[in-house]
């Protein structure tokens, strides 16, 4: 039989108990915004029976553990969406600036009202980029052929500063999104070295934890959060080592082996200038197929790069065609010799500013004897309408409006993939919240459990105590 | 089914996000009456419109060209008229020289009216477009004034050179139509356009001819007159009158392109509004629905959020 002093050692043990399913309760209800946080249950347990002359006796109950509620399935899941998702979200954010660096939108303004009698308003639509400066170029010369006046001649250099100013900004532009995406993979390794270096010390942590009896709940779900964020940066594979370690192992290279670091990831040059990945020491080149990482780099040596080539082949074929006809010609006074458009590509062309300074330089005629002849001013219009070679026998506008469509369906896609990823991600994060997030609810009823069931233990000690004050009373009266 | 208390705080703002993100994209769509406003919208449709637009500009250009055109058309339709009439007069004076009653005298004056006349079609044949300030019958040589003269030591024009040429620019004023309505002031050649005063093709000769007549008539040669200049002047005056039509032919191409070119260009408005436009009815009405749904989530949300266990606690 337990007595009156086992009785109260019995409550003393259950307060102890309920006490620790309070802290839990608390330890949960402070975490409940805290993100990557998985509650935790106190595991109460019987304690051991005695055997006794009418049956075996029970001794109360023990707070024998503190567990993580945890779905190990849906941390691998998420683990590897994150991967995923982390490719879209870089490619997505890359390709919008690349379509901002082009400037291609269309401009309207709604002319139609809720009581017009038709559906669709009708809009006064025009272009915001290189389609309209082609455009205005080719419509300036074709009015220089109807009229070879100083106002048309005047007009068609300023068409024409205005498309090359548009190449140059658009080049520009385009560089410094290249010279953004290669800054971004230099961080974002460092992000995913230090991220290496904060898995391999929890692993140590952890271990030292578990290895002293305890319980290392919390720094479980750092080391889950930096695995997750690691995964959003490139695509990992980890495995489980028996003292509870995580080993890490991006493109076939275990860089994360227990508690130690055995390798870092490094961008390089390789010689273009497009920084790619490969391990530190090891000096190997990594073949990603997943995360911020990789989806950088594909968008970058990908879209953006057939971006830039399309149109620097259209200022070089512009620039090309354009000074093979006037070139060719003679200006209002017979003269000859300036060249239209100097430099040979988007970033370089140029017009001529000697035909700035002068519009009446224009070689549009093409015999030095017959100055007012605007013959080579009507080829060049009709440039406009001229499948050229260069361009994959397209015409300029077909060519442009064919980057731009193809620029427009690489973002349509990320967007669509990023879109669909975030519905993915956010239902196992949901599902996983269901499972390990912590509900208020939940709690304050398991609070008022445990504190009923510590009232009730107080109460008994109270009891054994009057019933001990009786006994001791009995010797003395 | 068991919910983390930040699960539905979590989806709610994701619900409010999205119903803003409609709300933003509908009301751009209303004011701007465009659904296709990013080449990332609808890529094919971007690529469409982007074509229809260069094609409404180019029909834009050519609608400028044809004005450009029917202006200088009709400066040369002016030109036209006052040498039809100086052509006339050469004609009447050419056959009252032959008459019976004329006397010597009467062709001293007729010979100052051709000179007269002479110096008219000189300064005709010489006329500027005052858009361009360049000479309108000089072909392409038309930097410097097409006829010059050399005149005796009474002041008469005793022979003329042409100094231009006998071609003509082409402008464009369709997706490949180009037209002309220029008109050399001397063509030699079997060729290309006939000239506004010398058209060997039809023995047209104006200024020559003019001033053979006014040599006949200071030397009495009625019989020159009668047998070369008369038959002569009728062929400058067909020359002219052909001229004259042919205005008129170049004027209705130019009213058919320009019609073209408007009905075009309205066609591919419709065409760039079809493929890049808002339906703006039903923007309007979903906009309106997605305004009440984010109503509806917000007051819902704020309704859940206040609501917990802690509520009927007591204290």
């Amino acid at each position: 039989m337990l007595g009156l002093f086992g009785t109260l050692n019995l409550a003393s043990q259950s307060l102890q108990a309920q006490m620790t399913g309070i802290e839990v309760t608390g330890q949960n209800l402070a975490n409940v915004n805290t993100p990557g946080y998985s509650r935790q249950v106190v595991q109460i347990s019987a304690s051991p029976d005695i055997l006794t002359s009418i049956g075996p006796e029970g001794t109360g109950a023990n707070a024998t553990s503190i567990e993580q509620v945890v779905s190990n399935l849906l941390n691998s899941q998420i683990q590897s969406q994150s991967s995923t998702s982390g490719y879209w979200n870089a490619q997505q954010s890359a390709l919008q600036s690349a379509q901002d660096a082009l400037g291609e939108y269309l401009n309207g303004s709604s002319t139609s009202s809720t009581n017009s009698a038709s559906s669709t308003g009708s809009t006064d639509t025009t272009g915001t980029g290189l389609s309209a400066q082609l455009d205005n170029f080719f419509s300036a010369f074709s009015a220089l052929s109807a009229s070879n006046s100083e106002a048309n001649q005047q007009a068609v250099i300023g068409a024409a500063q205005t498309l090359a100013a548009s190449f140059n900004n658009i080049d520009s532009q385009c560089g410094s999104l290249n010279s953004s995406l290669n800054s971004s993979l230099t961080t974002q390794v460092a992000s995913a070295n230090q991220l290496l270096t904060n898995i391999a010390d929890l692993n140590q942590e952890i271990y030292t934890e578990q290895s002293d009896g305890g319980t290392a709940n919390d720094l479980l779900d750092e080391r889950e959060q930096d695995l997750e964020n690691l995964s959003q940066l490139t695509n990992i594979t980890t495995s489980n080592s028996s003292n509870g370690s995580v080993n890490v192992t991006i493109g076939g290279q275990t860089l994360v082996s227990g508690f130690s670091v055995n390798d870092t990831l490094q961008t390089y040059n390789p010689g273009n200038g497009q920084l790619q990945v490969r391990t530190a020491t090891g000096g190997v080149d990594l073949t990603l197929t997943g995360g911020s990482i990789q989806g950088t780099i594909d968008a970058r040596d990908g879209t953006l790069a057939t971006l830039q080539n399309n149109i620097n082949t259209l200022a070089s074929t512009l620039i090309t065609q354009v000074n093979g006809i006037q070139d060719s010609g003679y200006n209002s006074t017979g003269g000859t010799g300036n060249t239209f458009f100097t430099g040979s590509n988007a970033s370089t062309i140029s017009v001529n500013p000697k035909l700035v300074n002068n519009p009446a330089l224009l070689q549009v005629s093409a015999s030095p004897t017959t100055t007012g002849d605007t013959s080579l001013a009507l080829q060049i219009s009709q440039l406009s309408t001229a499948a050229q070679s260069a361009l994959n026998n397209q015409t300029f506008d077909d060519s442009y409006d064919g980057t731009v469509a193809g620029l427009g369906s690489a973002l349509s896609n990320a967007n669509n993939e990023a879109t669909n990823q975030t519905v993915v991600s956010t239902n196992l994060a949901t599902q996983r919240s269901n499972v390990s997030g912590v509900n208020i609810d939940q709690e304050m009823t398991n609070m008022m459990t445990y504190q009923q069931a510590y009232e009730a233990s107080a109460q008994l000690v109270t009891t054994v105590n009057t019933m001990l004050t009786d006994t001791m009373d009995m010797k003395t009266s | 089914m068991r919910i983390a208390t930040n699960s539905y705080t979590d989806a709610m703002l994701q619900q409010y996000s999205a119903l803003l993100s409609q709300q933003d994209t509908l009301q751009s769509e209303v004011s701007t009456g465009l659904a296709v406003q990013a080449p990332s919208d609808n890529p094919a449709a971007m690529q469409n419109a982007l074509n229809y637009i260069s094609q409404s500009a180019a029909q834009t250009q050519y609608s400028a060209n044809i004005t450009t055109l029917q202006t200088r058309a009709n400066n040369i339709y002016s030109v036209l008229e006052s040498l039809q009439s100086d052509v006339s007069n050469a004609s009447q004076i050419a056959t009252s020289a032959v008459s019976a009653t004329t006397s010597s005298a009467d062709l001293t004056t007729y010979a100052d009216q051709i000179n007269g006349l002479i110096n008219q079609v000189v300064s005709a044949a010489n006329t500027k477009d005052p858009s361009t300030g360049q000479y309108l019958f000089g072909g392409t040589a038309s930097g410097t004034a097409p006829y010059t003269t050399t005149t005796n030591a009474n002041g008469e024009v005793t022979s003329v050179t042409y100094n231009g040429n006998s071609s003509v620019n082409q402008t464009a004023i369709g997706p490949g139509q180009t037209i002309s309505v220029d008109i050399p002031g001397a063509n030699n050649g079997t060729t290309g356009a006939a000239g506004l005063i010398t058209n060997s093709q039809t023995g047209a000769d104006l200024l020559n001819h003019l001033i053979s007549l006014r040599n006949d008539l200071e030397s009495g040669d009625t019989a020159a007159i009668s047998g070369t200049d008369s038959p002569n002047l009728q062929k400058d005056e067909n020359n002219i009158t052909y001229q004259v039509a042919n205005n008129g032919v170049l004027q209705t191409q130019l009213t058919a392109a320009a019609t073209s070119a408007t009905s075009t260009s309205n066609s591919l408005n419709t065409m760039i509004t079809n493929t890049a436009g808002a339906n703006v009815i039903n923007a309007m009405t979903q906009l309106s629905a997605a305004q009440t749904a984010y109503q509806a989530a917000l007051e819902s949300g704020s309704k859940i959020m206040s609501l917990s266990l802690l509520n009927y606690m007591p204290t």
